[in-house]
């Protein structure tokens, strides 16, 4: 299959698993608008059904499943709750159990908070992780403050405003995760001179 | 350099990234690289199918 040809493979990573998460419908709102995209396939990942110890970390503790995902992966969105002014320390656990899998591999960033700042301290502490894990960090970010207000019970977005903001970060992503692709099967790395 | 060939295509992979990263543990302190400090895990890309796959790298000569 030519590269035209296959479909990109565009994840969603819900990081956290605090229940009753106002992160969720954040993440599925995500996958809707990635569906609708053409050439997009996508699915939610919840980092609350990746079975990991907390006994031990990193790599070592690697899920075949979840590390299937990654390498398959073209580009990655992040849904990250803020939590104490920080990222969910589980989901650092659970990026942390991969290396190669991410490396040139775009990531965009979903802040959600409760608060008015739409979860940017946790994005902006998340940012270097990222880019030590080899993922290439978009300058969209999609932030929902309140989240409690954005979503009724049903987990029905309430204010649309979110669509083009969220059509902006995917627009973007989207480039970048075409253009990685091409330069991780196309571009060598400079031979020695 | 060797070659990575696809296991599923059966051709030459798309060597794109060089990662360092530092040992886990004694058993692979003699795959440091005396002048990087670390391990170079090589990264390739399948052109046709898009499969990863890595390897260490040969430690650099200290010179």
């Amino acid at each position: 299959m030519t590269e035209p040809d296959r479909a990109l493979f565009v994840p969603v990573l819900l990081g956290t698993v605090r229940q009753g998460r106002m992160s969720l419908p954040v993440a599925r709102l995500l996958v809707s608008e990635l569906s609708r995209r053409p050439g997009i396939e996508t699915e939610m990942i919840d980092i609350a059904r990746i079975p990991l110890p907390i006994d031990d970390a990193g790599q070592a503790i690697k899920d075949p499943t979840f590390a299937a995902q990654m390498s398959r992966a073209d580009a990655l969105v992040v849904v990250s709750p803020e939590y104490n002014h920080g990222y969910s320390g589980l989901l650092k656990h659970a990026l942390d159990t991969c290396l190669e899998e991410y490396i040139h591999k775009a990531v965009g960033v979903v802040g959600v908070s409760a608060g008015p700042f739409g979860g940017t301290r946790g994005i902006q502490d998340l940012l270097p992780v990222l880019r030590e894990l080899g993922l290439v960090a978009i300058f969209w970010d999609v932030n929902f403050s309140a989240v409690q207000t954005v979503f009724d019970e049903a987990g029905t977005l309430r204010d649309r405003a979110y669509l083009p903001r969220i059509d902006k970060f995917l627009k973007e992503l989207v480039w970048m995760a075409r253009t990685l692709r091409h330069g991780r099967e196309s571009i060598a790395l400079e031979s020695e001179p | 350099m060797t070659a990575m060939i696809c296991p599923t295509c059966g051709i030459e992979m798309n060597h794109h990234a060089e990662k360092l990263v530092y040992p886990s543990g004694p058993h692979e302190a003699s795959s440091v690289d005396p002048v990087l400090g670390g391990m170079i895990e090589e990264l390739y890309t399948c052109p046709r199918c898009g499969s990863g796959a890595s390897r260490h790298a040969e430690p650099t000569r200290g010179e």
